[in-house]
């Protein structure tokens, strides 16, 4: 073997071969990636200027259209509502789920007999097939027969029971609270995390200075969690944006379309009325909107570096 | 960007392919639908249907099995569940493993007879010659017959006898005295009224009875017979004589809270009844669906499975699948499919007989013979119609919208794309 | 921070339970609601005092081989997503090849990419295919979630794998495969079941590939089961709640079994 210098990324002489055995390892993996997200993305772009209808299935003929598919979306009558209702269902769940969760972070930091077992309960929502819990929810919140509507009654709070299912706004926010109710246990063990992480001698250095607790949570806490927050505001919006499971189950997007989101849309679109190419560009109007996320994640990540 | 992401999208397709090519061999998904080669002799046809329900998808394959029997031919039947059956079909047409004799909804015939799937019946000797007008229409595209049903059927109102009575009501006959009626038998925990409401096509299904009997026609929604018919449903709604609940109930969920007697009456079809002759306490009576005045007959939807024989490049199979369509649709067995399922034969002679012979059905019976199909109209532009008229109803019943409103929406949906 | 429970951490146990108990009801009512007769009663009492199982029995009669797909289907994903991962993440951690930044930021992204469209373009191929109504298409569709999850954890842990346990094994004469093999996997144990655990459960909630890619109901995942479940048989919510159960057992069992698992990968999953 002839002795090359070493390279100062590897410790171990590296062979031409053995470079390749080595991008053997990520190969499958990336195979893989390319596979089923890769292509997707690219096949989404090309059916949304194909025109697809029942007959596509038969003949197989989806002509080239331009950008009619996006025309057609953009300017139906509905699409302002649904833009409206994924913006209030992303905004509301996640901002739901955060507050939710940054209580219950900061409640569990304090140490407590059981806060441990507690903690790991609390995640069994999250843990839980989305159909399951939304199947249940939806039971739950049923106006006539819920148990939710059950115990306003009884407590006098609501004489006839709140049409959770079956008024437009009130089921929109039926989803955004089983969302939050499903993204809480999450969004707690990450900020509990983060909430680990902040030295303690900080806090301790704040009391000798006579700061109360609110004082050292906007003066220690808050500034020192930011990246964490804002890792789970983005997350959040991320995920949250192309929820599916949740809306079809618990109000299959209706009352009246009131809870039919871009997701769910594009589901419509493809699956129940065979029009993928309509759906397809719904979908991809989904990634424009995650990337924005994302770009913003970014642009928000290196702000709070650089302060 | 555009070069670089095109010829790795083609890479990655070939990939795709070339991996997943091997797949299908490899796990033998591949299935090779029946026996009997091209050009050999055919001893066995596939059928498909949504027949799934214990009781009557072996009612069908006894009849299956029979006809198969008299042109020699062992029918292989499956069942998917109705919502799957067009996402089936749509999806075999593509792979080109169409059954030999399928089933379909009949509103479903001629958007599936347009994809060029399906093969006119007239090609093997069949005519519609005595069969009920609606039913052919429904089964005819572009002026030829693709598709018939042995049997039809539609909605009538279901109304419990003791709950009637012990609320000193008769069966309402108007929509006036549906209103009154229905507002009688509200008690806590129990509704007087129940329909389909739901943003799908059994919404629209179930509305149909009380836009068509008072002059509405899906061709002009806007109209102030189309809105009437919808006030009433809101009328229902917000008098509490029917839960808000309808939004999200389906024809199903409605015979549930009717067998459960959280409702006195509802809009259902036929196909319930061995479910309501099941319990030996309900009370049960079938009526016409209520009118907007009296004397008028309703026209209600025509309901019903009409067969067909999909493409295929044995004509062999092809003519043993016709020739069971034939029998199924002979008759006999029209009378025979009748007597179990409780619906009504679509030859009008044979209608007639069975009238007589089951005046506890006569209402349906009655209702079928002005019964109207969904397609007759509108052809392959009614799901377009439909979803306009259920989002109408959505819009309406939810306060989103008024009636008028609500239908001037549903028109532009309708003629839209 | 003090060693023994106080009067206030006392009551910060009791505000804690009581907190978790009103998060936790919703699987209380569920698990309630299965217990109860059949009929049409559609409203239950409060506790089971009678508990009555009937809507199990329905439940697995019905459902039975569902759950079977199921199982099938998740196994096969964990498997599938470890064994793409695994590796991986082994050469990210460790090799330094140039691009391995291009990757991690790859599968960084795939995270935007939402499910719906990948159904769009799969259903499509996979009828080109024959992979429709398959489990090998469920398999390969449901490890969407965990292939990039697996990669994320796996990497993030083997990262710490001290270079000399690794050096040393150089040394000793084995190959990458080798030190991969004998080496890495085995000090990886608890984040391989990790990264296990919860590459299954994404495959075992995976609800809308059950639904696009498949349009029978030969090969159903028990997600679909009880979502079909709903339209159709809302006399018998006991049975539904009932197949709710069952489809939410493996989340409830392996929090408890691997509880340490599920909670450090809760906290490291997003903080990477």
């Amino acid at each position: 073997m002839r002795s090359r210098p070493r390279p100062a990324t590897d410790p171990v002489p590296v062979r031409h071969g053995e470079r390749w055995a080595r991008w053997l390892f990520i190969a499958p993996a990336a195979a893989y990636l390319l596979l089923f997200f890769g292509y997707p993305v690219v096949e989404n772009v090309v059916m949304s200027f194909q025109r697809y209808t029942v007959t596509t299935f038969y003949t197989g003929d989806a002509p080239f259209v331009g950008l009619r598919n996006y025309a057609a979306i953009l300017s139906s009558s509905r699409f302002p509502r649904t833009l409206l209702t994924t913006a209030v269902f992303t905004v509301g769940s996640v901002l739901g789920q955060f507050a939710v969760g940054l209580a219950l972070a900061l409640f569990f930091r304090r140490r407590f007999p059981l806060g441990g077992v507690l903690r790991s309960l609390l995640l069994l929502p999250w843990l839980l097939p989305l159909v399951a819990s939304g199947t249940t929810w939806k039971w739950m919140l049923d106006p006539d027969t819920g148990v939710v509507n059950a115990v306003l009654r009884g407590l006098h709070l609501s004489s006839s029971g709140v049409p959770w299912l079956t008024g437009t706004s009130q089921a929109l926010l039926s989803v955004v609270l089983v969302n939050v109710w499903v993204g809480v246990p999450f969004n707690t063990a990450i900020l509990y995390g983060g909430l680990q992480d902040i030295p303690p001698h900080l806090y301790e250095a704040a009391k000798l200075d006579g700061a109360g607790s609110l004082a050292s949570f906007r003066h220690i806490t808050w500034p020192l969690l930011r990246p964490v927050v804002s890792v789970v505001l983005v997350l959040g919006a991320v995920y949250t944006v192309k929820v599916l499971d949740i809306i079809l189950v618990v109000t299959g997007g209706g009352p009246a379309d009131a809870t039919g989101t871009i997701a769910t849309q594009s589901y419509e679109l493809s699956f129940r009325q065979f029009d993928f190419g309509r759906g397809a560009a719904m979908g991809n109007l989904l990634i424009v909107l995650s990337l924005v996320f994302a770009v913003l994640y970014l642009r928000a990540d290196r702000r709070a570096r650089t302060v | 960007m555009t070069s670089p992401a095109r010829s790795s999208a083609r890479r990655i397709a070939a990939l795709l392919t070339g991996i997943l090519l091997l797949v299908p061999a490899a796990t033998g998904c591949g299935h090779n639908a029946g026996s009997g080669a091209a050009g050999g002799e055919v001893t066995a046809i596939t059928a498909l249907d949504y027949y799934t329900d214990e009781s009557e998808h072996t009612q069908w394959g006894d009849l299956l099995t029979a006809c198969g029997r008299t042109v020699g031919v062992r029918v292989e039947q499956t069942s998917v569940p109705g919502a799957s059956l067009i996402p089936k079909v749509l999806q075999q047409a593509s792979s080109r493993t169409l059954p030999d004799l399928l089933m379909l909804d009949n509103p479903d015939l001629q958007q599936i007879a347009r994809t060029g799937a399906l093969t006119p019946l007239d090609g093997y000797g069949i005519d519609a010659d005595g069969f009920a007008q609606g039913i052919v229409s429904a089964g005819t595209y572009q002026g030829r017959v693709y598709g018939l049903a042995p049997n039809v059927s539609t909605v009538a109102l279901i109304y419990n006898k003791d709950m009637l009575a012990e609320a000193g009501v008769a069966v309402p006959r108007t929509w006036d005295e549906l209103k009154a009626a229905a507002a009688a038998l509200t008690r806590p925990g129990r509704y007087g009224m129940a329909v389909d409401a739901n943003a799908t096509f059994e919404g629209t299904w179930q509305f149909l009875p009380f836009l068509w009997s008072n002059g509405g026609d899906e061709r002009q929604l806007d109209t102030p017979q189309a809105a009437q018919a919808l006030q009433l449903w809101v009328d229902l709604v917000k008098s509490g004589s029917m839960s808000k609940s309808v939004l999200n109930w389906t024809q199903a969920d409605v015979h549930d809270q009717f067998v459960a007697g959280r409702t006195a009456m509802m809009i259902n079809g036929p196909w319930r009844i061995p479910a309501l002759e099941k319990d030996a306490n309900l009370h049960w009576g079938v009526a016409p669906v209520p009118v907007p005045r009296l004397g008028q007959s309703p026209v209600t939807p025509l309901g019903g499975e009409v067969w067909a024989v999909p493409q295929n490049p044995s004509k062999a199979r092809q003519e043993k699948a016709a020739r069971v369509l034939s029998c199924l649709n002979s008759p006999s067995n029209m009378l025979t499919l009748a007597q179990e399922h409780h619906t009504v034969p679509s030859r009008t002679s044979v209608a007639a007989q069975h009238a007589e012979e089951n005046p506890s059905t006569a209402a349906f019976a009655r209702s079928v013979a002005a019964a109207r199909a969904r397609t007759s109209e509108l052809g392959t532009e009614w799901p377009k119609a439909a979803t306009g008229i259920y989002t109408a109803i959505q819009s309406a019943l939810t306060g989103e919208q008024t009636p008028e409103e609500a239908l001037s929406h549903a028109q532009q949906t309708a003629t839209g794309h | 921070m003090k060693r023994s429970p106080g009067r206030g951490g006392l009551l910060s146990a009791l505000v804690g339970t009581v907190v978790l108990a009103l998060m936790l009801f919703p699987v209380y009512w569920m698990v309630n609601a299965s217990l109860q007769p059949a009929g049409n009663t559609l409203g239950g009492g409060w506790f089971p005092l009678h508990p009555d199982f009937s809507g199990y029995a329905t439940a697995l009669r019905d459902q039975g081989h569902n759950l079977v797909t199921s199982l099938v289907v998740a196994l096969g994903s964990a498997a599938l997503s470890l064994a793409l991962a695994a590796p991986a993440a082994h050469a990210l951690a460790r090799f330094r090849l140039r691009g391995t930044n291009v990757v991690l930021l790859g599968i960084l992204t795939t995270q935007t990419v939402p499910s719906i469209v990948v159904a769009n373009a799969l259903y499509g191929a996979y009828n080109d295919l024959g992979l429709l109504n398959s489990h090998l298409g469920l398999v390969l569709a449901d490890s969407t979630a965990g292939v990039p999850f697996a990669i994320v954890i796996l990497h993030s842990f083997m990262r710490g794998i001290p270079e000399e346990i690794i050096e040393a094994a150089r040394v000793d004469g084995a190959g990458r495969l080798r030190v991969f093999r004998s080496v890495v996997l085995p000090l990886s144990r608890n984040a391989l079941i990790t990264a296990g655990v919860f590459t299954f459960l994404f495959a075992w909630s995976d609800f809308l590939f059950a639904l696009t890619l498949t349009t029978t109901d030969t090969v159903r995942p028990i997600t679909l089961g009880v979502y079909r479940y709903l339209g159709a048989h809302t006399n018998q919510w006991n049975a539904v709640m009932a197949t709710t159960v069952l489809a939410s057992l493996p989340a409830a069992v392996l929090l408890v079994v691997a509880q340490r698992h599920v909670t450090s990968a809760a906290t490291g999953a997003a903080v990477k």
